[in-house]
């Protein structure tokens, strides 16, 4: 959906991307995430068509945001870590304005506010401010301005940051949906345990570059968690000989790579309880995300 | 409705706020009505009132409209919109100037109003056009310098309106000092003005030219929204303004020639030459105060020279650089038909080293001072211009700052080059030297 070719930006001075490549999967949550400075911001607005960068393209959905920044910003939404609101108009104007601003007609814009509303749990409060909200709403209402045009990307910079826990949980509850209703989505942040709940995979920047040059898988692919009730021998050697690649391994646990689908995983799983394997657990291995990070950008604790 | 516009009647023509203008300032007009002889006039209040609501407070208005956007953080979003740019030009030029529009269009009947009944419908309703008119200038005047002070990123939201709303004023003052010069005209007799040789009443001429004006501001305000909503400009609509100006200048050779010719034995044809270049000199520096020179453009665009991508080149020019470059033209044409007055045509030479430097002194002062830089180098060219001359004055040296009729005319051609290729190289040296490494 996103794809990025050599990418240069400069500030006087200065270099803040230098020659980046990158390409993010469609109807995915893409964790960008890297200490403050790394590039993350200016690589988002490069994305969102905001900045023109020095050298190299990118592109989405198809598009080069050097050519055609317009017809980008008609199929994303933006939500900037300082993000305003026109915090005198209640929230059915702030999002019958978005919603007109995106190119919605009149006649639509109602229920595309509405939907909108609905979508991020603002729907008994359309008649208020949205100076009057508190910060979590307030969250809500701009994630809601960013949407109401049902955009194929949406990019987060620092969605979470100042949230109390249930807005955070409820932000990861809706960033979920959002992928499952098949958008694409690129969220920023140098918290990772804020990331950890909804993201797909995880692109590294630091100091202007992609640690380890790609985006990495946190969820799906191969990766089986097996755990027993009891410690029992001759585990490794028996996920070995029914083909499974042990990674890591304990007298209790292992994480394995397995090649096929569903059907290998069901016999693999019958076959250890067939040994009289005591499994407590069998499922697909999510990596940590500090782990990952912290094992790409060296010379860090 | 332009979304724009309405989220602006929104925000800023409420029922109450509108109640509220339209009732003070009938009560203000109705105590001018009773209120003895000499102590108020109802049409002298309004004027003063309608200059209050659509320039001064409307300039404002107009000026906020974007630099509340940057203040408030919104607007990224608005950058994200799909709303076009002129919609968002007219949106904002009219939306967020609602309220001053409401409070001004209430005047304006207590104003026309004694003019139709002295002079007739036709007087009125052309002063009616010139009043209406010079309110949407001086507020575009306004929006178009927001527009532009975005790109300095100077981060003073106070001073950044300041500066527009004297951007806007002064514009207005100039727009109606033009127009009140005709009644000066016409007491000394003169009722008609020269202009490529034709003769033109000066009423006629004068709104013609000051509709033009606004027209050029309307333009230029859809320029830079372009540019802030991401369009790749090009160069052509600046240029086609300078031929505007180009044009418009040298069509008074009619009106000025004759009084220069008196003065001057300078060839005819060359009266055009200096009155246009004049004028694109003028643009020159306004532009290479006003534009961002962002040093990485400046980097990029050199790159793009290198590499051999010329039209890449000329689409990414800024403003001055086109205006610089015209105005270089102009001066080496006029120093050619002035080639039989050698004095003359060496201190076109040396204006044009001089402009030189001052560019680049622009530019250094936007590297090395950010966005204030700017005034930094205003600095300098007013201690250049006006300070250092007179301490030269006495060893007869002025010639080596500032144009003019010198009597060592090639010195100062020699001293100007010098000064603006010593500049030109500085500024290059600067560039290179603050290219990231990679």
């Amino acid at each position: 959906m996103i794809e990025i070719t050599d990418l240069v930006f400069d500030y006087p001075g200065h270099r803040a991307l230098h020659g980046v490549n990158l390409s993010i999967a469609a109807s995915a949550i893409t964790a960008l995430v890297g200490p403050n400075g790394a590039g993350k911001t200016t690589l988002l607005r490069l994305m969102a068509a905001l900045e023109t960068p020095y050298d190299g393209r990118v592109t989405i959905d198809g598009l080069d945001t050097r050519a055609a920044p317009r017809a980008i910003h008609e199929r994303l939404g933006y939500l900037p870590d300082f993000y305003g609101l026109y915090d005198a108009l209640s929230v059915r104007r702030c999002l019958f304005y978005a919603a007109r601003s995106h190119g919605i007609g009149p006649g639509e814009a109602k229920g595309a506010a509405e939907a909108a509303a609905a979508r991020v749990g603002l729907a008994d409060r359309m008649e208020q401010p949205a100076g009057a909200l508190s910060r979590g709403l307030r969250q809500r209402l701009a994630i809601a301005q960013a949407i109401v045009h049902r955009p194929k990307v949406l990019l987060l910079d620092e969605p979470a940051a100042g949230l109390d826990p249930q807005a955070r949980r409820d932000l990861s509850r809706l960033l979920l949906e959002l992928r499952d209703d098949g958008m694409t989505l690129v969220v920023s942040s140098h918290i990772l345990a804020e990331l950890e709940d909804y993201s797909d995979r995880m692109v590294i920047v630091d100091n202007g570059r992609i640690a380890g040059g790609e985006s990495i898988a946190l969820k799906g692919g191969n990766r089986l968690r097996v755990t027993l009730a009891q410690a029992k021998e001759g585990l490794a050697d028996f996920l070995k000989a029914h083909g499974a690649e042990v990674l890591e391994t304990g007298p209790d646990r292992a994480v394995v790579a397995l090649a096929g689908e569903a059907d290998a995983r069901a016999a693999l799983l019958a076959g250890l309880i067939a040994a009289g394997y005591p499994v407590s657990e069998f499922a697909q291995d999510t990596q940590a995300l500090e782990e990952v990070y912290f094992a790409r950008v060296r010379g860090r604790p | 409705m332009n979304p724009e516009l309405q989220r602006n009647l929104w925000l800023e023509a409420s029922p109450f706020r509108l109640a509220l203008i339209a009732g003070l300032l009938l009560l203000v007009f109705a105590a001018g009505s009773v209120a003895p002889t000499g102590l108020m006039n109802t049409p002298r209040a309004a004027l003063g009132l309608y200059w209050f609501f659509a320039v001064l407070w409307g300039t404002r208005s107009a000026a906020l409209s974007v630099v509340v956007e940057i203040r408030e953080r919104t607007w990224d979003s608005q950058k994200l919109s799909s709303i076009g740019p002129w919609t968002m030009v007219w949106g904002k030029l009219l939306g967020a100037t609602a309220a001053n529009w409401f409070g001004a269009l209430v005047c304006l009947p207590f104003i026309l109003w004694p003019v139709w009944h002295d002079d007739g419908a036709g007087a009125a309703l052309l002063y009616g056009v010139i009043l209406l008119s010079l309110g949407v200038f001086a507020q575009a005047v306004a929006l178009l310098s927001s527009l532009v002070l975005i790109h300095r990123q100077t981060g003073n939201w106070r001073l950044d309106t300041f500066l527009c709303q004297v951007a806007g004023i002064g514009a207005a003052f100039a727009y109606y000092s033009l127009w009140s010069s005709i009644r000066a005209f016409r007491e000394s007799g003169t009722t008609t003005l020269a202009w490529w040789g034709h003769d033109f009443t000066l009423g006629s001429f004068h709104l013609v030219s000051l509709l033009l004006f606004l027209g050029w501001a309307l333009i230029g305000c859809w320029r830079a929204m372009r540019s802030e909503l991401r369009f790749a400009n090009g160069p052509y609509v600046w240029l086609a303004y300078l031929a505007y100006v180009v044009i418009y200048s040298a069509g008074f050779e009619s009106e000025i020639g004759a009084k220069l010719r008196g003065q001057f034995d300078v060839p005819a044809a060359s009266i055009p030459v200096a009155l246009a270049g004049i004028s694109l000199m003028a643009t020159a520096y306004g532009m290479a105060f006003l534009e961002s020179k962002d040093p990485v453009r400046l980097r990029w665009l050199g790159d793009q020279i290198r590499s051999g991508r010329w039209y890449s080149a000329f689409l990414a020019t800024e403003c001055w650089m086109l205006s610089y470059a015209a105005t270089l033209i102009a001066g080496l044409a006029l120093a050619a038909l002035w080639a039989g007055t050698p004095s003359a045509a060496l201190a076109v030479l040396a204006m044009l080293g001089f402009m030189t430097r001052d560019i680049c002194i622009f530019l250094l002062g936007r590297m090395f001072g950010g966005p204030k830089g700017d005034f930094g180098a205003l600095g300098i060219l007013a201690a250049l211009y006006l300070l250092l001359p007179t301490l030269l004055r006495h060893a007869h040296a002025t010639f080596l700052l500032i144009p003019g009729p010198h009597t060592d005319s090639l010195l100062s051609v020699m001293a100007a080059w010098a000064q603006g290729l010593g500049f030109c190289y500085w500024v290059a040296r600067v560039i290179r030297d603050r290219a990231p490494r990679s």
